[in-house]
């Protein structure tokens, strides 16, 4: 056991040392953790802070709100579970140090210190904030007692959450990895249960809503956190009774049902771990199927029209040819598909909704995903082919344009085909004619906003996410990338709208010229710009 | 060290040519001060221990990376004129760029696209290069199911189906079987034969003192020694003033693995290279 534990913390120990070495010899990924860190560490205990010292300043008063407490709990358990579940399925892959570690440390150890550092690095990004929340417990409470009881009662939730989390991770991971369908039946399940999740989330938050009033019940009327609208959406109850033992030593009422949840909670985290640490070590041997879903399959694709016109087109198909069969090279669009979740349940549930939300969603989805596609990080994801590319076309200009029609390829028909029927239905056939205009400036413009985008930040490192190892765009650049077509693509459908309602002629022709003249630019300029940036690139930059 | 070769080719240009070549990475010298000359149509074996330099050099030629001093060109092109450049190279890096989701076929038309080149019009030689290699039969299957072996037949393939001036092979021999290599080999020297220039870099001595024209030895970034092979490998023979590298070339006779003839008796270009490499060890040694 002892010998488990020293070889376990090695590998942890030296774990933690390649990462942290890995971000402080990155200046790019320098800034970029400490930019996460400040967002989460300061704005976000900040923005709630007032909340916070308010609960404090109450529970000294002798008056323990047990309802924002459950809420609090059942949110770090969630947080919990979430940490959990990402770092059980995207943990890296086995095979990337199988061979050493399958020949030099005992399994077991190296599953403990898997799940402790893949979990530490999950939670580093919440440690600036659980201390900032303490503290402001401790600044209205009036001393260290009530932060130290509530860190006390979180920890077994927390724990509890992780393992949970953790082991439906693994078994995502697993069944992922085992199960022999193609990629799209993967990737189409994974949005069936994510929109069902969504749905069903936003359905239980309505009708806990709607029961409930909000915190009224527990006697939190005026309370700064019976705004917050997540208590109605948390079962409240196990929760409650356990922050009331919790909290006891600070004047709660500790109920037998509070007492119940503990002794469950403590005895969930051992049981949890051994659970997650055997069926881990088992997972780290068991050989799986894995991805290679085109292992040994035979046929070669010839270029169909209308991609024959040109190197470039030809260089699209190939792209789209890829993407066709293996879609994980599209994972980092997982991220524009969480935003736009929300218009699909929407729509799921309240289907008449379809013409209004339509083809604003559409347009602007076809032009984020024209961009989001291939041009967020063009040469990045192609950095094991880097030498082929770089001493095989005269300029890199082929291979952006490449990606560009590739994108547009995806997103004009995602923006013409459905945005434009739907508001020919929805509103008017001249209300569709200049959505049409507004789709076609907003995806070429866009992808070439994105290729300058992605040549501003690109990544040329693998790391996993979704599961799939390569390099992703940053997701800094993504998000950014998406929030700004919205907005763009916001201020397009208002113009639509007023050109559609026939007002102002001359004052909306020139809003025009100066919106196209704008968009276009942007969209020159980043594909120039990444041009330029990838025709002077050499391999000394990675 | 010869002097450099003056011998030109259509243009007027040796295929390959560096001057005071020099990258330095930080406090680092990868490459110093490197004179190099080779004429068309010749197989340059670029031989050096590990780290000596020899893909760094291999990049600067090919554009990959820009040198920090000095100048290197390409049939009278220089490095940093890619644009110019890819009209005159092929490469072959050590990891075989290639793209797992399409077919071999597919990935040589892909390759074919890059250069705008229409496939119609390289088809006959890559798809003969492809029968020649044994290749020809796993074609249009995806390049994720091949062995590393198919993967560097295609890489090879990839490289010279435009029928480049230069070619730049990084151990193109790494991972084919016996047969396969021996065709390899064979296919080197066919494009010799055509004029094209092949810069071979590799640790595999016995191949290149079978197919090298010519070759160069780089140690710790250095050219210690450039020429015919016969030259190198006399010289070995011949021994050394130098009692170092006598010594030292005696010394690494006898530990040679096989346990054959001692490098005085019948030296070969292991010993040239063992040689070469030892000496500048202990000047380098006998320096600081």
């Amino acid at each position: 056991m002892r010998a488990l534990a020293r070889d376990a913390r090695a590998l942890l120990a030296t774990e933690i040392r390649v990462r942290v070495r890995s971000v402080l010899a990155d200046r790019r990924k320098l800034l970029g953790t400490a930019t996460s860190l400040a967002m989460f560490g300061l704005l976000f205990p900040w923005f709630f802070r007032a909340n916070v010292t308010s609960f404090a300043e109450r529970v000294a008063g002798g008056n323990v709100p047990l309802g924002p407490l459950g809420a609090a709990f059942t949110g770090l358990c969630v947080l919990g579970l979430t940490v959990g579940a990402s770092t059980g399925f995207g943990q890296e892959r086995a095979g990337r140090v199988g061979p050493l570690v399958r020949t030099s440390v005992p399994p077991l150890a190296v599953s403990l210190a898997r799940l402790a550092s893949e979990v530490l690095r999950g939670l580093t990004v919440f440690a600036l904030p659980a201390v900032a929340v303490l503290v402001f417990l401790g600044a209205g409470s009036g001393g260290p007692v009530l932060p130290l009881v509530l860190a006390t009662g979180a920890l077994p939730l927390v724990l509890t959450g992780l393992l949970v989390g953790r082991l439906a991770g693994d078994a995502v991971r697993y069944l992922n990895l085992a199960v022999g369908v193609s990629l799209w039946v993967k990737a189409a399940a994974a949005v069936v249960v994510s929109l069902a999740f969504f749905v069903g989330t936003q359905a239980l938050l309505f009708a806990e809503t709607a029961d409930s009033g909000g915190n009224g019940a527990n006697g939190d009327t005026g309370s700064p956190l019976a705004s917050v609208s997540i208590p109605p959406l948390l079962p409240g109850e196990p929760l409650q009774a356990y922050a009331g033992v919790v909290s006891s030593p600070v004047g709660g009422s500790p109920r037998a049902l509070g007492w119940a949840v503990g002794a469950l909670l403590l005895a969930a985290v051992p049981v949890a771990l051994v659970v997650a640490l055997r069926v881990e070590t088992r997972l780290l041997f068991r050989e799986v199927s894995g991805d290679r879903a085109g292992d040994g399959v035979a046929g070669t694709s010839g270029v169909p029209r209308p991609f024959t016109v040109g190197p470039g087109p030809r260089v699209a198909w190939r792209y789209l040819l890829r993407t066709r069969r293996d879609p994980r090279i599209l994972s980092h669009l997982m991220i524009v598909l969480f935003m736009g979740i929300g218009s699909l349940g929407n729509v799921v549930q309240d289907p008449g909704s379809i013409t209004g939300i339509g083809p604003p969603v559409a347009v602007i989805g076809g032009a984020v995903i024209a961009g989001a596609a291939y041009c967020m990080n063009p040469l990045g994801d192609d950095v094991d082919q880097l030498p082929l590319l770089l001493t095989s076309a005269d300029s890199t200009d082929l291979l952006l344009r490449g990606r560009a029609l590739a994108g547009a390829a995806i997103g004009l028909p995602l923006a013409l085909g459905a945005g434009v029927p739907l508001a020919a239905i929805g509103r008017s056939p001249v209300f569709a004619a200049w959505l049409a205009v507004l789709a076609v400036a907003l995806v070429f413009a866009g992808t070439g906003a994105a290729l300058g985008l992605g040549a501003l930040v690109p990544k040329f490192e693998r790391y996993e996410y979704m599961s799939v190892e390569r390099p992703h765009p940053s997701n800094y650049v993504v998000f950014g990338y998406l929030i700004g077509t919205m907005l763009v693509g916001g201020l397009g459908f208002a113009l639509v709208d007023r050109s559609a309602s026939g007002g102002a002629g001359a004052l909306v022709g020139v809003a025009w010229t100066v919106y196209l003249g704008v968009v276009g630019g942007v969209g020159l300029a980043g594909y120039v710009y990444a041009r330029r940036r990838f025709d002077d690139l050499s391999l000394d930059e990675f | 060290m010869s002097e450099p070769s003056t011998s030109p080719n259509a243009d007027g240009s040796p295929a390959l040519s560096a001057r005071g070549l020099t990258k330095r990475y930080g406090s680092t010298t990868a490459v110093d001060s490197l004179d190099l000359t080779v004429d068309p149509g010749v197989v340059f074996g670029f031989l050096g221990p590990n780290g000596a330099g020899k893909t760094t050099t291999m990049r600067i030629f090919t554009g990959l990376i820009d040198p920090t001093s000095g100048e290197a060109r390409v049939a009278g092109v220089p490095s940093r004129d890619r644009a110019r450049l890819v009209d005159r190279i092929g490469l072959l890096p050590e990891e075989p760029p290639l793209y797992d989701e399409l077919t071999g076929r597919e990935q040589l038309q892909f390759a074919a696209d890059l250069r705008d080149v229409r496939w119609d019009a390289v088809s006959d030689r890559a798809l003969g290069l492809c029968g020649d290699l044994d290749l020809t039969g796993d074609l249009d299957r995806r390049i994720e199911g091949y062995s590393k072996g198919m993967r560097q037949k295609t890489a090879f393939v990839q490289a010279v189906q435009h029928d480049p001036a230069v070619v730049f092979l990084d151990e193109p021999t790494s991972g084919l079987d016996p047969r396969a290599a021996k065709t390899l080999r064979e296919l080197i020297l066919d494009l010799a034969e055509s004029d094209t220039t092949v810069f071979l870099s590799t640790h595999i001595l016995p191949v290149v003192e079978e197919i090298a024209d010519e070759v160069g030895v780089l140690h710790e970034g250095r050219l210690v020694a450039e020429g015919p092979i016969e030259e190198l490998v006399a010289s070995a023979g011949a021994g050394d003033s130098d009692g170092a590298a006598a010594s030292t070339a005696d010394d690494a006779g006898a530990g040679t693995v096989d346990g054959g003839a001692s490098p005085a008796d019948d030296p070969d270009l292991e010993d040239a290279f063992l040689e070469l490499t030892s000496r500048e060890e202990s000047v380098w040694t006998d320096d600081t």
